[in-house]
């Protein structure tokens, strides 16, 4: 498919998916709904990888890059959130690697489980 | 115009930074950041004046999520063949990373906007940006604390799964690509290859099931 045509599916998608969002009410993003669309057309072989290698590809390889302009909105965040930065950074760290814990040990436990029954 | 250009130069240092000492504490995204506040900070340009190229860059955000769907179809055969312990594990993960954040909240007395914007910091940026938006979160902080979580991700993961006995392949992925998405994803695929893939997998299965999840346990614990 052609890189402009890539775009515009892509970017019809994510319209469908606010639109959806927008009539529906369904508690969750367009751009998400957009996202589970895309992954029911590639399932569904619909939509082919090769199809949409080279938008998926410049997209992907630079995803951290889109999101440089939102970050800088930290600039206005008010002094009460200033001043709790070190208590910020020490519940992130803390609770990821509680998660981490949780999630690795649900795993490692289930398929015991089911490696035992065999 | 201008804030299109110091994005890309600010984006482009970071990850020449980055490339350079391989640090995960480098991070491009924290590195870039800093260099844009910094700069626009010391000439005194107003964040209205920035934001006029920058929400140009962030139009895009919406195609870019949708394309996640894109590394989470590559990787959906693995979760095929494993999908009962790998979805329950990420399932308590994510539920594990929310209580803990409402609950810390109430502990430390962080104001409720503050707690719904470190709600979804386990995720995917975009997906978390979103979640954070949707719930009342202030989209820069989540952005942020999920940077952060991130790193703490990549640099913690071997010394965690060593200490908490997390020996399991299968079992030390999932656990890194839920608890610090693609950042963490970077170590799980140092660690070996099963562990890269399975991380791969659980970023985009945490993010979803976050999104699911999380206005649920709003209206049972906020």
């Amino acid at each position: 498919m052609r890189v402009l045509l890539q775009l515009a599916l892509i970017l019809g998608i994510c319209y469908a998916g606010d639109l959806i969002h927008d009539y529906t009410g369904i508690p969750v993003p367009g751009n998400i709904l957009g996202m589970l669309i895309l992954l029911l057309l590639l399932c569904l072989k619909i939509v082919k990888l090769d199809q949409i290698r080279e938008v998926s590809d410049f997209f992907l390889k630079r995803l951290s890059f889109f999101f440089l302009p939102p970050a800088i909105g930290l600039m206005l965040v008010g002094d009460d959130v200033k001043s709790q930065w070190p208590l910020l950074l020490f519940l992130c760290i803390v609770i990821t690697i509680v998660t981490m814990v949780t999630t690795g040990w649900t795993v490692q436990l289930l398929s015991k489980k089911s490696k035992d029954k065999n | 115009m201008f804030g299109i250009i110091l994005t890309i130069i600010a984006f482009e240092l970071g990850v020449t930074i980055h490339n350079k000492w391989r640090n995960p504490l480098l991070n491009p995204i924290l590195i870039a950041t800093i260099l844009i506040i910094g700069f626009l900070t010391v000439t005194g340009i107003k964040y209205e004046t920035y934001k006029v190229g920058g929400d140009y860059i962030s139009f895009f955000l919406g195609p870019v999520t949708v394309l996640l769907a894109v590394p989470l179809y590559r990787h959906i055969q693995a979760l095929k063949n494993n999908w009962l312990p790998i979805l329950t594990g990420i399932l308590v993960g994510c539920i594990t990373s929310i209580a803990c954040v409402i609950a810390c909240a109430k502990i430390f007395n962080i104001s409720k906007t503050l707690m719904l914007s470190l709600i979804p910091k386990s995720i995917t940026i975009p997906m978390g940006s979103v979640v954070s938006e949707q719930i009342g979160g202030i989209p820069s902080i989540t952005i942020v604390a999920i940077v952060i979580t991130g790193i703490t991700g990549a640099v913690t993961a071997p010394l965690v799964c060593r200490f908490f006995r997390i020996g399991n392949p299968v079992a030390q992925g999932v656990a890194i690509g839920t608890a610090s998405h693609a950042l963490g994803t970077t170590k799980a695929m140092e660690i070996g290859e099963v562990q890269g893939a399975m991380s791969s997998l659980s970023i985009g299965v945490a993010g979803v099931i976050t999104v699911f999840v999380t206005p649920v346990l709003l209206n049972v614990f906020g």
